[in-house]
């Protein structure tokens, strides 16, 4: 058991600047970049680094040159989190019949 | 095919997020719907500001691990804004309390000892003798007296976080119960001036317009609103407007720089107070160059006058208030011709001087609302509110858009928004003002009285006449030994209310008084006084609110409270069960109704038939997940079901119409509705033909508010603050919020990530006026007023940047007490503070 703390955020830039957002946010411990928008926004999680929390990481977006808002969309945060439990994906046919 | 659980969860962050975003990720909604989730999911209103936002709340264990913003949530569209991420950990802050704490000394009550824990049964035993004390002392007082002459010693401060059915409890236990009209929600801090403006101009509470707004509009007029951090969703909503609308226009106005000025077209920084005289410019504008619409205008408009010169709501032995000439707000009809005249001195040479403003900035805000198709959004919150003359300002406001009849359409309307998540549908709603009932009608009124005593079931003459003590009025009393027993329910106000050191602090602390809190976390104001209540939040129990659109939202309780800790509508109805009538009501009022003798408070208020009348049931969603419901538990009937039926008989059954809402099954099924509710339909833009079902065919619009369906432009004057800078105190004082706490940081700043983020309150200031007071950026500075003074940090570069001879700091810190500075100047209106200008000076710590 172990804690584990993510977030995940839409984060909006200029359209002008969004490469280099993109760029500065990529180089955060435990953020990602996994997708964007044509009108400039980013598909994001912050994951625990034990360094920074996740909730600071989130809040420093706003001083990156470029960003107009940061959204919050997911938050997971358990104490007792058993992160190698794993969990069987079910083709669609059983669990329709299930 | 297996995953881990930690991808599993990842993978729902990121599908998430590109739903939000409307792009798909490829794979990932396949194979997150075949795995199975331990989390269960469901709805609540965030339990932050007023936006109203729908999140998902995941449980596991009884716990809340995960928050999602709703995707099915018109409001938010599957976003939340910063605090969003820590509302599942403000329940969880290491200092929750979890048991009755009672100050004692030597195992006995003592005002001067110290806090010891107690049980619930104590806690209500000795609360119960001091109350039933104080009302033996009233009735006594007010023998033979009829009722619009009675008084009391009891009072409630009550709250807009307060739930729909504790708002209506609270009020019904007051009103009814305890015969006393001395309660007042927090939200006389931050609506009351909007309310009393809705109430002149259209003779009913609440905006017109909606949320929807925010896609219509061709441009925005900020007024005194930092909603980049204070509703963040919203000026998302706003940005993308803004973004891809083309011509659309964003102006800003504020006494100082901040974030939303970011996004600004128009950026406009005025002198405090001068907002009045720029609302007057404009409507002179739209005058002079015959941009008003007469059609509209003839049609729908009547034109009044307010008595000016009305003091400033102080204490009556003030310089001020001896000074002034005028009183009230009773309105005067005038002709058009005689507005046109009123405003006619306010030109543009005059209001540039004034307000300090650029002449071409003033003009191309005119232009805007003069301009004969542009759509326009008017947004504010607290620069209008919390002012000495809210009412008017508000009502200024309100003059512009009803001169061009640019209201009540699409994208067209003045919009005040609010600060806390049910300031409306709670606080302004269900009648927890000093001088309200639920649903609009007014204790002063004997019909409006006879009503609700109607419903209540109650003998005629139970329901007091006079309007009670406001907030700030119960803070002087408490102090003046006025009000005796005080019971405080979610809220800080020994943090929120003005000018602490000479009036609420003493009228705590009053030996006096016995003063009781309810708050799940150790308030300055919990630890002010002499007993505290430890209570269950948010979705500990089952709740509803009523967001700034009307939209009334409701959430089932996901897990249990910690400890002890009940919730406010617990203890609320307990409370109750601790009084026989004969405590409560003389012999001549139980003489009118015979069948009450004997019986306790609880039986006759919450036992009526109507409030028990729903039985002890399993609480479901429609995925067939069950849920808690605490105290349906212990009163053996759904308190909040009936509660809300009752409530809702004030809106059906009276004069009064166009306050429906639907019935309770309704809004657990629904991401809100915003009333009126008609036959199932929510009404998106009030007194509009085609939107809102009172208006009839070809009437296009009815303010119907009013008895003649006409909604009243009233002319006011500019008058200066109540205190403005001189050569010693020669500083303007400005207070406010910033994004990361939420008002006075009795949640956020148990958030141990938000705490360091901004743990301290600082003092923003222009870097000139603290390099001639030997300051610069990182020393402190001492803020001082004629009234109290604190230390805080100067900061010259932040997010906000004041003007020359401006000052701002923001009240979240109980560490830095903000409001020991500030003056308890309230309109005299509305009773509303203002929060937004005193005379202060600052010199080196």
């Amino acid at each position: 058991m172990s804690q584990y703390n993510i977030c995940s955020a839409l984060v909006h830039a200029k359209l002008q600047q969004v490469n280099s957002v993109k760029q500065i946010l990529q180089q955060q411990r435990g953020v990602q970049v996994h997708a964007q928008t044509e009108d400039g926004r980013l598909i994001v999680t912050i994951e625990d680094d034990d360094r920074k929390q996740v909730g600071e990481r989130i809040m420093g977006f706003y001083d990156i040159p470029g960003v107009m808002s940061a959204s919050m969309i997911y938050q997971f945060s358990d104490d007792e989190f058993n992160e190698q439990e794993t969990l069987e994906i079910k083709p669609t046919e059983e669990r329709m019949s299930a | 095919m297996k995953m881990t659980r930690r991808e599993f969860v990842k993978n729902n962050a990121i599908a998430a997020t590109a739903t939000a975003a409307g792009v798909t990720i490829p794979g990932m909604k396949e194979v997150l719907a075949a795995s199975e989730d331990k989390i269960r999911w469901d709805k609540a209103p965030c339990r932050f500001c007023g936006t109203g936002c729908s999140v998902l709340v995941g449980t596991q264990n009884g716990k809340i691990v995960a928050t999602q913003g709703d995707p099915d949530a018109p409001v938010n569209k599957g976003l939340n804004c910063i605090k969003g991420y820590f509302l599942s950990k403000i329940m969880y802050g290491k200092d929750r309390l979890t048991k009755p704490l009672l100050r004692k000394t030597n195992g006995v009550y003592d005002k001067e000892g110290e806090f010891e824990e107690v049980s619930w049964d104590e806690a209500f035993d000795i609360m119960a003798e001091k109350w039933k004390v104080a009302m033996k002392k009233d009735m006594a007082a007010n023998k033979g007296k009829p009722a619009d002459k009675l008084t009391s010693t009891v009072g409630m401060f009550g709250s807009g976080q307060w739930t729909i059915f504790e708002g209506y409890a609270a009020s019904k236990l007051m009103k009814a119960g305890f015969r006393s009209n001395h309660i007042d929600p927090n939200a006389r801090h931050c609506m009351a001036s909007a309310v009393g403006a809705f109430i002149r101009g259209f003779g009913s509470d609440e905006p017109m317009g909606c949320y929807d707004d925010l896609e219509h509009a061709d441009a925005f007029v900020l007024w005194g609103s930092n909603m980049a951090e204070m509703h963040p969703i919203l000026w998302t909503r706003i940005t993308d407007t803004r973004l891809t609308k083309k011509d659309c226009e964003v102006h800003v106005l504020s006494t100082f720089k901040h974030r939303s000025f970011d996004l600004a077209d128009n950026p406009i920084v005025f002198h405090p107070q001068t907002d009045m005289v720029i609302l007057n410019y404009i409507a002179n504008y739209i005058i002079q160059h015959k941009a008003y619409n007469q059609d509209f205008i003839n049609k729908h408009v009547n034109f009044k006058k307010t008595p000016t010169d009305i003091g400033y709501g102080l204490r009556p032995e003030h310089e001020l208030e001896k000074k002034k000439t005028g009183k009230g707000g009773k309105l005067s009809g005038i002709s058009f011709e005689e507005y046109a005249k009123s405003v006619e001195s306010y030109t543009l040479e005059y209001a540039h001087e004034i307000s300090g403003v650029p002449k071409k900035n003033l003009q191309r805000l005119a232009e805007l609302y003069a301009h004969p198709t542009k759509k326009i959004t008017s947004l504010w919150t607290m620069g209008f509110n919390q002012h000495t003359r809210g009412v008017w300002t508000n009502g200024l406001m309100y003059n512009v858009h009803l001169l061009t009849g640019k209201i009540s359409q699409p994208g067209n309307g003045p919009f005040s928004l609010t600060g806390q998540p049910s300031a409306c549908g709670t606080a302004r709603e269900v009648g927890t003002f000093s001088h309200r009932l639920p649903a609009d009608y007014v204790v002063k009124k004997k019909a409006h009285r006879e009503f609700a005593e109607k419903i209540w079931q109650l003998p005629e003459g139970t329901v007091p006449g006079k309007p009670g003590y406001h907030a700030v009025l119960q803070n002087r009393m408490l102090k003046d030994s006025k009000l005796n027993v005080y019971w405080v329910m979610c809220n800080n106000n020994m943090q929120a209310a003005a000018n602490i050191n000479e009036e609420a602090l003493p009228g705590y602390r009053n030996p006096d008084n016995f003063i009781v809190t309810s708050d799940p976390y150790p308030t300055i104001t919990a630890m002010a006084s002499d007993l505290i209540l430890p209570t269950a939040m948010w979705t500990e129990k089952e709740g509803a609110y009523g967001n700034a659109e009307r939209r009334t939202q409701f959430w089932r309780q996901q897990v249990s409270a910690p400890g002890e800790a009940k919730s406010d509508l617990w203890q609320l109805m307990e409370f109750a069960k601790r009084f026989k009538m004969e405590d409560v009501w003389p012999a001549d009022l139980l003489a009118k109704s015979p069948q009450y003798k004997g019986k306790n408070l609880f039986s006759v208020l919450f036992e009526n038939g109507y409030v028990d009348k729903f039985k002890k049931q399993t609480v479901m969603d429609d995925r067939g997940n069950k849920y808690q419901n605490d105290e349906m538990e212990d009163f053996g009937f759904y308190a909040q079901k009936g509660l809300f039926e009752e409530y809702r008989r004030f809106q059906l059954e009276g004069v009064k119409k166009g306050h429906e809402q639907a019935d309770f099954d309704t809004y657990h099924k629904v991401r809100g509705l915003r009333w009126p509710v008609i036959n199932g339909k929510e009404t998106l833009w009030r007194y509009a033909e085609g939107y809102d079902p009172y208006v009839k065919k070809g009437e296009g619009i009815r303010f119907y508010g009013n008895k003649d369906g006409r909604a009243n432009i009233i002319t006011a004057p500019y008058e200066p603050a109540a205190e403005s800078p001189d050569a010693e105190y020669d500083l303007w004082l400005s207070t406010g919020r910033v994004l990361e706490h939420w008002h006075s940081g009795s949640m956020t700043r148990r958030v141990p990530e938000l705490y360091r983020a901004v743990p301290d309150a600082v003092v923003f200031m222009h870097p000139d006026d603290a390099k001639a007071r030997g300051l610069r950026r990182g020393l402190t500075a001492k803020i001082i007023s004629r009234r109290g003074e604190i230390e805080a940090e100067v900061e010259t570069r932040g997010r906000n940047r004041p003007p020359k001879g401006l000052v701002f700091v923001p009240w979240f810190d109980a560490g830095r007490l903000i409001n020991k500075v500030t003056l308890d100047a309230t309109d005299p209106l509305s009773k509303e503070t203002d929060y937004k200008k005193c005379a202060i000076k600052i010199e080196k710590a």
